[in-house]
């Protein structure tokens, strides 16, 4: 049997029955349109994320926290000295896992210089930090290795705030002086400005790296801790960006010696925020169900006028059948007529996936592509659906005996 | 041995829980080149035998040979094999593909056996055809076609595959005394080609056709 008259006869049964052959690929169209824009969607938060983390440090870096104390504490968890500098020298010695370690001290304290008066957030910490964070100074330079051993005074102002305490101009803000919580400190670097959109309206994820200023760690300690060592953060590096996981369980394993117990949190830096991440999937979600519904639905009437148009034409298979069509020749017969319907359903079906990706990419700025293994998988659907739906029919036209086949009608 | 041979051929079909014989026992010969009309009254069991000689159905019980085959054991597949290369079936409604052309009609068969390039199958369809003086409708549907014409053209599709035998059941019943007359012309003509017919009727002109004739009753041969 030849595949290629098959296919006629399957264009001419299609167009015989146009009124159910529109319903069953409207099915298709609207099921594979509604996958091929899931993906795209999909695929291009993906990026996102990726070049969100990219952005933050990239893959690999680690932070962490003291856990928060239980309401009744072991003995063991009493003893423990929680996050020291100490863990943060030891790791930088015998952490093989890691190529950057940076201890970190957190506060709020008076930013003033001049009229301008407000409170912010410092960040103590050491030149790992703005490697393992990747970023740079606009203007001057970082904290040095010199700064934490002499615990100079000396500060890097983020972008934000250098702008709003030089009144617009970052950029004069080095070798300035500025008053952090009643003490001088002297500027000796700008950061660049930090920013990252997920979308227009959801505003610069970034923005909070913009509105802190960095102090050596030595220096937090002496002027605001009073030499307490005790440490609000400690970032990490990993050797390899896919070494995370790895890095992760030494360190895990080595604070554990030091603490006799597990009081802190260990966990990838550059998540992304969890509202957005849910506002998004629900979107999948929503496309998602739509598609699977559709083809579905797109299946059951495929599957129905299949089996209209083999009991219309049982005669038509006998005598096939009696000029020495085998069974399963017949059988191919059929599912060639659906594999018709499937591509060509499949094929609008992209059609109309893409237009959506482009629609739901522009309205939501969102970046959404339709890639060439897309497309695959949304045909690949589309026939598989098609042939789930024609095998029944064809399975029915294949079992049929001649004889009563020729009887027929 | 003769070209077809049946021995003591029974069909019986089970409606439920009772058994009902079509065939008793059918014993026949049919030699190579012969023109041969089997008669009989309907219920007489003569389309059940026309179905196992043209191996659309299988025989309950006895021997069938077709071409010194042993036909009578065959399932399915081979079955299916067996119809497409001996046996050439011409219907009394003609059963054309509608939506085929006349060319494309005659040559199925070819293509149902495969090992046939398109251009093959075309130039032994389009030999058919001219054969039969229908070569000027080549291109034409079914439904463009008189009834004498679309039984000519089922002739065609019946011998495209040079089969042993050609089986032919009730050819005029759809047509006019004019066109009945031609078809049985062109049935003459093939046999005196060479070709062996066996052919169904109730129609005794039709059966006066054939060299021989052969009556069913009740199940059998009768004498």
């Amino acid at each position: 049997m030849n595949f290629f008259e098959a296919l006629v006869v399957g264009l001419a049964e299609a167009r015989r029955h146009w009124g159910q052959t529109v319903l069953s690929l409207l099915g298709l169209i609207l099921g594979t349109g509604s996958i091929v824009t899931v993906l795209a969607l999909f695929g291009g938060q993906t990026k996102q994320t990726t070049d969100f983390i990219i952005e933050q440090g990239g893959f690999g870096a680690i932070i962490v926290y003291d856990r928060e104390e239980s309401l009744q504490p072991t003995p063991l968890e009493l003893a423990s000295r929680r996050l020291t500098y100490r863990d943060a020298a030891y790791l930088k010695d015998h952490a093989t896992m890691l190529k950057g370690v940076a201890p970190g001290y957190f506060g709020r304290h008076d930013y003033r210089v001049g009229d301008v008066d407000f409170e912010g957030d410092v960040i103590g910490s050491t030149p790992d930090y703005a490697q393992i964070n990747a970023i740079f100074p606009m203007a001057g330079r970082y904290i040095s290795d010199l700064d934490v051993r002499r615990q100079a005074r000396v500060m890097v102002l983020g972008w934000a705030y250098a702008d709003s305490l030089f009144k617009g101009r970052p950029e004069q803000a080095i070798g300035r002086i500025v008053n952090l919580g009643g003490k001088n400190f002297t500027v000796v670097g700008v950061m660049e400005r930090e920013e990252f959109y997920w979308a227009p309206w959801s505003g610069n994820s970034l923005a909070y790296r913009n509105r802190r200023s960095y102090i050596p760690i030595t220096t937090a300690f002496s002027q605001y801790t009073g030499e307490n060592d005790r440490l609000d953060f400690l970032t990490l590096k990993a050797i390899t960006p896919t070494g995370g996981p790895a890095a992760e369980a030494q360190v895990r394993q080595m604070m554990l010696m030091m603490h006799g117990v597990e009081d802190f949190d260990i966990q990838p830096l550059g998540q992304r925020n969890p509202d957005d991440a849910q506002f998004f999937m629900m979107f999948n979600i929503i496309f998602l169900i739509v598609g699977i519904v559709s083809l579905f639905a797109g299946g059951i009437v495929i599957a129905n006028i299949l089996l209209a148009s083999v009991v219309e034409r049982v005669r038509e298979f006998g005598t096939r059948m009696a000029l020495g069509a085998s069974a399963f020749q017949v059988f191919a017969q059929v599912i060639a007529q659906v594999t018709v319907i499937s591509v060509l359903g499949g094929l609008l079906g992209l059609g109309l996936g893409t237009a959506l990706t482009g629609a739901v990419a522009y309205f939501m700025q969102q970046p959404a592509a339709v890639t060439g293994t897309m497309a695959a998988v949304a045909l690949c659907t589309s026939l598989g659906v098609g042939a789930v739906a024609g095998f029944y029919p064809a399975w029915r036209a294949a079992r049929l005996s001649p004889v009563e086949a020729l009887r027929y009608g | 041995m003769a070209l077809l041979q049946a021995r003591g051929i029974t069909k019986v079909y089970r409606l439920g829980r009772v058994d009902v014989p079509a065939l008793r026992g059918v014993d026949l010969d049919v030699e190579q080149g012969e023109y041969m009309a089997i008669m009989g009254p309907s219920g007489s069991g003569k389309s059940t035998l026309m179905h196992i000689l043209g191996c659309l159905d299988s025989a309950t019980d006895g021997s069938y040979h077709l071409g010194g085959t042993d036909v009578g054991t065959l399932r399915g597949r081979a079955l299916a094999r067996v119809r497409n290369q001996k046996v050439g079936f011409v219907f009394q409604t003609f059963n054309l593909m509608p939506r085929l052309t006349v060319e494309e009609n005659v040559a199925l068969p070819l293509q149902y056996r495969g090992g046939h390039t398109r251009r093959e199958r075309r130039t032994r369809a389009r030999a058919l055809l001219d054969r039969l003086g229908m070569s000027h409708r080549t291109g034409h549907r079914p439904e463009e076609l008189s009834g004498g014409e679309r039984q000519r053209v089922a002739i065609a599709r019946a011998l495209v595959g040079e089969p042993a035998i050609l089986l032919v059941d009730e050819p005029t019943g759809n047509l006019d005394s004019k066109a009945g007359a031609e078809v049985l012309a062109t049935f003459r003509e093939v046999h005196a080609a060479g070709d062996t017919i066996v052919l169904v009727t109730h129609d005794q002109n039709v059966a006066n056709e054939a060299d021989r004739i052969v009556h069913i009753a009740d199940g059998r041969v009768a004498a």
